[in-house]
């Protein structure tokens, strides 16, 4: 029995993934036991195939787990339908990609509000909303800008206003700085430590780059589909 | 902004896009053509049966179409006419007299179809006058003239203002004979008819053949052919009487309309091969696009998108798709038909149906040569969506966001 409190964003307990490649099973996560609370900076890391991808995507419901048991702000994941499931990715968890992810034919503003506009928030209300958050990202000219007129740097910046804008419970972040120069992804990162900070918003990246790892207020070490070290840092 | 979005995704692939819009809208357009040319053919042959030569109403004696007989006969056809002529929606009515005769001109002779027609009325019903190819039509009062088909004059080395004998039976059982004086050569179309036409003034011919005040048949000419049923039924409904029947092209010219229906059918599969070209075409370009775009609605999903608006999304690009090759096809087809029922297209070789020598296409412009190829390019385009938007709504977000 597993007793979940107010402040548990994410509970996992005994998640186990295979999948099957060309027919050959492949063990991606082996049975991960992890608590996630509100307003961690967490860091998963690992070398390539320690199964770090699989697990943020069975935390977030975008794949099955094989076994195990997964509780995302207190619902049960596993127990619910696709369609409550798109409900639950759309209200509760915000997503950044490595490769951005934009869609290419909105514009920056449609390419923020769209979860939104999914929520039903009145246009009025989330024409406020996502200026403001723009603007507090440093995209204020760029509203009506398609993504392909953007840099590398205001694309991530872009996803990451798309995955703030509804106030999720937490935002997943899969290799986030991988496709950036270092610069860039320094800034970007001082930009989501700085939402976590003042915010109080919960980040929880996969990575082996080492600039999230110095940043990260706790790091959790994936090795063949096991947490291999889980570390707190002040 | 579903809307907003397909449609900004429906410009995406320019040359996609074009390639569909063209499949559709020439799928669009070629339906559309076949039924116009088709409906501008019939519309020629049945207005070339029945404006010019049989009527689109007839009235007989009950029986006579099945087993023709002198002595059938529409008694007190004036009464009769005028009758008819009354009813809203008729534009004309013209008595005939019928009988078969030996014609002979010297050392010549050939079997005859006599008839007897009022020339006033024939020229207003069916433009007996336009029939006539050399010399004259007859003269208004019976002046014991004849019109003969030309066909019929060829075989008896006729020629205008030569005298014909006529030996026939007459309805008192007499032998009928008479001389008639040749003032025209007719044409009417059909070289069946031409071959053995013999038209007198309705006078001539009821006097010939004793006959009186009857006549075997009177045509009726009507403003709107598409109203013939009804009319048909008011002229039986204001005649009520069981000795006549009254009967609309399609039933005393049943063969030539049956003909006509089973070519209806051919157009109906030539259709339907249009539109499987569209659906092969429609269904290539959007099972492309979902595969191109697998990470995109992987993504979509992944931010909470139901799979329903997926869906959506997929079948409202190719809606948007259709609307607009709709819009394209409808004005094109337009201006073809329009063009191709005022000039016609000349056929490469000249054919006779039902006795009617056909030297040119003709299209027609009507809605049904717009709705019938819009509606089944529009549902078919959309039914062969529904597989590859059911295929972009059940994608599992972390495969697709997976595939490059």
């Amino acid at each position: 029995m597993v007793e979940i409190s107010g402040k548990e964003v994410i509970v996992a307990r005994g998640v186990k993934k295979t999948y099957y490649d060309n027919g050959v099973p492949v063990e991606a996560v082996r049975g991960i036991d992890l608590t996630i609370t509100t307003g961690e900076f967490t860091a998963i890391v690992g070398p390539s195939g320690s199964g770090k991808t699989t697990f943020l995507n069975c935390i977030s419901g975008l794949d099955d787990v094989t076994e195990g048991k997964i509780w995302l702000g207190g619902k049960l994941l596993t127990c619910m339908s696709g369609r409550e499931l798109s409900d639950f990715r759309r209200d509760r968890i915000g997503f950044i990609f490595q490769a951005y992810n934009l869609i290419p034919v909105l514009t920056i503003e449609e390419n923020v509000e769209y979860v939104m506009l999914l929520q039903g928030v009145p246009a009025r209300k989330r024409h406020r909303r996502v200026n403001a958050i723009l603007e507090e990202l440093g995209l204020g000219g760029y509203a009506n800008r398609l993504p392909t007129q953007l840099s590398g740097g205001q694309r991530q910046r872009v996803a990451i206003a798309r995955a703030i804008v509804s106030n999720p419970a937490i935002i997943l972040a899969d290799e986030p700085t991988a496709n950036l120069d270092s610069q860039t992804g320094a800034e970007l990162l001082d930009l989501m430590r700085n939402l976590n900070e003042k915010k109080g918003m919960t980040f929880v990246f996969s990575t082996h780059d080492a600039m999230i790892m110095q940043r990260a207020r706790r790091l959790v070490v994936l090795k063949d589909g096991l947490v291999a070290g889980d570390e707190i840092r002040s | 902004m579903l809307f907003k979005f397909a449609f900004r995704n429906v410009f995406r692939q320019k040359r996609r896009t074009l390639l569909t819009i063209l499949t559709m809208f020439g799928g669009f357009t070629l339906a559309a053509l076949a039924i116009g040319l088709a409906d501008g053919t019939y519309a020629y042959v049945i207005n070339m049966f029945t404006r010019n030569q049989l009527g689109h109403i007839q009235i007989h004696r009950e029986s006579y179409l099945d087993r023709p007989s002198l002595y059938k006969t529409v008694d007190h056809y004036k009464t009769i006419g005028e009758a008819v002529g009354r009813i809203s929606g008729v534009e004309a009515w013209a008595p005939r007299l019928y009988s078969a005769g030996l014609v002979s001109l010297e050392d010549k002779s050939s079997t005859a179809r006599i008839i007897g027609i009022d020339p006033v009325r024939e020229n207003t019903a069916t433009r007996f006058d336009k029939k006539i190819v050399e010399g004259r039509s007859l003269s208004g009062p019976a002046a014991h003239e004849v019109v003969i088909g030309r066909g019929l004059a060829k075989v008896l080395k006729a020629r205008v203002a030569d005298e014909v004998v006529v030996v026939s039976q007459a309805a008192d059982g007499s032998i009928a004979n008479d001389i008639y004086n040749i003032v025209g050569i007719a044409a009417a179309g059909d070289d069946m008819s031409d071959r053995t036409a013999f038209y007198l003034h309705l006078d001539d011919a009821r006097e010939l053949l004793v006959l009186e005040e009857r006549v075997h048949e009177i045509i009726v000419i009507i403003n709107n052919i598409d109203y013939v049923y009804k009319i048909t039924g008011d002229i039986r409904e204001k005649l009520a009487d069981s000795a006549l029947t009254v009967q609309p092209w399609q039933e005393f010219a049943r063969s030539f309309y049956q003909a006509m229906q089973v070519d209806l059918q051919a157009n109906l599969i030539m259709l339907l091969i249009i539109n499987l070209i569209v659906a092969v075409g429609v269904l290539n370009t959007v099972l492309m696009t979902v595969l191109e775009r697998t990470r995109e609605y992987g993504v979509l999903k992944a931010m909470g998108t139901r799979p329903l608006m997926i869906f959506r999304l997929v079948v409202v690009e190719v809606a948007v798709m259709i609307v607009i090759s709709l819009i394209i096809g409808f004005i094109l087809s337009l201006i073809i038909n329009y063009l191709l029922a005022t000039t016609g297209i000349p056929m490469p070789f000249k054919f006779s149906y039902g006795g009617v020598e056909f030297t040119r296409w003709y299209s027609e412009v009507n809605a049904r040569s717009l709705y019938i190829p819009g509606i089944t390019v529009a549902v078919v385009a959309l039914l062969v969506s529904i597989f590859p938007a059911t295929r972009a709504a059940r994608i599992a977000p972390a495969d697709a966001m997976r595939t490059n």
